[in-house]
Order: structure tokens, then sequence, then C-alpha cells
């Protein structure tokens, strides 16, 4: 009676392995839900890379912003950069507001970086890395997905593509309308 | 007399100072600091703790240890603004209280289901009393022992 039990338990821990694993391997490696996704975004305030003043998270509240964790000695980062030009172009004066968080190495090579890429979008000095720490990137480039509540609503690893962010943009611009 | 009084001096400066080293003291900053980053996982490394790694990303979050611990926060409190960003998986060792804490249980759970079947088997269901033999069995097997007597002369 004990033995089949027993059987019976590694039965179903071998099918709970089976699907544990199975679960894991459909999911994509660029959505990784842990830690900020789904709760407020935290705050901050950083300074522009080109010293022309500060940027608050605060003051941009009711607005979808999308924050791009970037350094220029990540080469992902620049083949990325075309498909965020494209967006910030086409959002420009909306709604919509992208930052460009800068980590990781000296303002000056950040600058010389953001006017060599055409980035012409607000980009902030993470010098001591803590807004990074803090929405807990793993490493340039990533993009977090904030919605007019204030809360992140996505988050993608990795360069991303002009498709992903727009489909993330207009998904909270439409939930913001209803 | 005067040896034994030295004896037990000796003994007792021994257990005195056997018992002051083992005293609970308070870990200072910088051991907290050590024990802090020792159980972080580097984000950007392989399997390795933010006290052993020498990027860029684990100097940032030893920084950020260190001013946490002079703000005078507790270990648990630094843990837990590191795990609100990066969940439990930035502790090299996951907390049992939580689902990565079945890595820990199910070879627990594992092994205790192994040594239940184990033991289950070295008893073994009671066996069956042996079967009696039947009055036409032993006269049969007593005319056989009887015939290889006589064979054997």
């Amino acid at each position: 009676m004990l033995a089949r039990i027993v059987r019976i338990a590694v039965v179903v821990a071998l099918l709970g392995l089976t699907v544990t694993l199975a679960l894991a391997f459909r999911r994509d490696p660029h959505d990784i839900k842990t830690g900020t996704i789904l709760k407020p975004a935290p705050t901050f305030t950083l300074q522009r890379l080109d010293g022309s003043g500060e940027v608050s998270l605060a003051d941009l509240s009711g607005k979808v912003v999308v924050v791009n964790f970037f350094a220029s000695w990540c080469l992902p980062c620049t083949q990325e950069n075309p498909a965020l030009v494209r967006v910030y172009e086409r959002y420009r004066g909306s709604d919509v507001v992208l930052l460009g968080v800068n980590l990781q190495e000296s303002r000056e090579n950040g600058l010389a970086y953001v006017k060599r890429m055409g980035m012409g979008w607000a980009t902030l000095a993470d010098d001591d890395g803590r807004v990074a720490l803090s929405y807990g990137v793993f490493g340039p480039p990533e993009t977090f997905f904030i919605g007019p509540d204030g809360v992140i609503a996505g988050r993608h690893i990795g360069p991303i593509d002009e498709d992903t962010l727009v489909n993330a943009i207009e998904t909270l611009r439409a939930r913001a309308v209803r | 007399m005067n040896g034994r009084i030295v004896i037990a001096v000796a003994l007792l400066a021994l257990a005195a100072a056997l018992v002051f080293a083992a005293r609970p003291h308070e870990a200072t900053a910088d051991e907290r600091i050590d024990q802090i980053t020792t159980e972080l996982r580097c984000p950007v490394c392989q399997g390795l703790s933010v006290k052993d790694s020498t990027s860029e990303t684990a100097r940032q979050m030893r920084d950020l240890v260190t001013q946490r611990v002079r703000e005078g926060r507790s270990n648990a409190e630094i843990q837990a603004e590191f795990r609100a960003a990066y969940g439990d998986w930035i502790l090299l060792s996951p907390p049992v209280a939580s689902w990565s804490g079945l890595v820990w249980l199910v070879p627990i759970a594992a092994v205790g289901a192994g040594l239940v079947l184990v033991t289950g088997r070295l008893r073994g269901p009671d066996a069956p009393p042996p079967a009696q033999p039947s009055a036409v069995d032993v006269a049969a097997l007593r005319d056989r022992v009887a015939r290889e007597e006589a064979a054997e002369g």
C-alpha cells in the first residue's frame, strides 16, 4: 500500500516537473515578470546628460512613459536605436514621453553617443546606477513601459523593435482612454 | 596543593577565554556589508555574488548596500529593497517561504519518500506461514529416501 502511494507520488512529481519545464520553455525570455512589473514605477529625478536641468518622473504623471536604459558601449543599444528614433518622431508632442537613461559610463561618453545617434528625446544620467537598480535592470538595453497611472505595465530586456514599442504604447494609450 | 590551585586557575582562565570568544557580538558595519553582499546575486554574472564580482553593476550594488547600512537599515530591509526590484532571483539562496523555496523542499521530500519506500521494501509484507506437507507428500518423501538409501547400499 505504502509503496503504491510512493509510486503515485513519484509519477505526480515527474508530471509536475514536465509541466513546469514545458511552461518555462514557452516563456519569452524578453518578458521577465519579476520585481517591478505591475507595481508603481520607482520615482526618480535625474539630471539631463547635457546638463540643461533635471527630469522628474513625478512630473510626467498621466502620460505614457517609455524608459529606455542604454549605454554607448552596448552594441544592442546601437542596434535598437533606429527603432527608438522612429517611435520618438511618431509620438513627438503627444501624450507619450520617451526617456533615455544612460548608465555605467561618463556623461561625456553618453552625450557624445546621444549626439552621434540622433537621440532627440530627454537623455538622463544615472551616475550611480541607483535608478537602474531600483527598476531591477540586468543590463542595457532594457525598456520599461509606464502607464498614465504610474504603474509599470511591461518590460523588454534586450534590443527592442518598432512593432514591440508601438504595440506596447498603443495598448497603454487605449487603456488610458477607457 | 599549589600545583592544583594553579591548574584550577588555568582551567578557569581557559573557560573564561572560551566564553568570551564565543559570546554573541554585534556585527560591525563591514561584516554586515560582507554578509549582505555575499547573499546577493550579481545580475550580470554567472552565479557570482555581489561581493565576489568585479563588475560595475556589482560595485554599484555594494555602494548601495554600504549606504543603506550606514543609514541604519536592517539586513532584511536591504534585502527587501533588492527583492522588490529583482524578485527572489536576486538571492543566491532562495528563501524557504516562497515558490523558489521548492528548490530546498523538493530534494528533502524526495529523500523522505525514498526512505519510506526502502523501509517498506525491507520490512516487506508478512510472509505466509509455510504450508504443512500432506500425509501423501510425507509418505512419498520417505519412500524416496528409503529407495536412495537402498541404492547406495
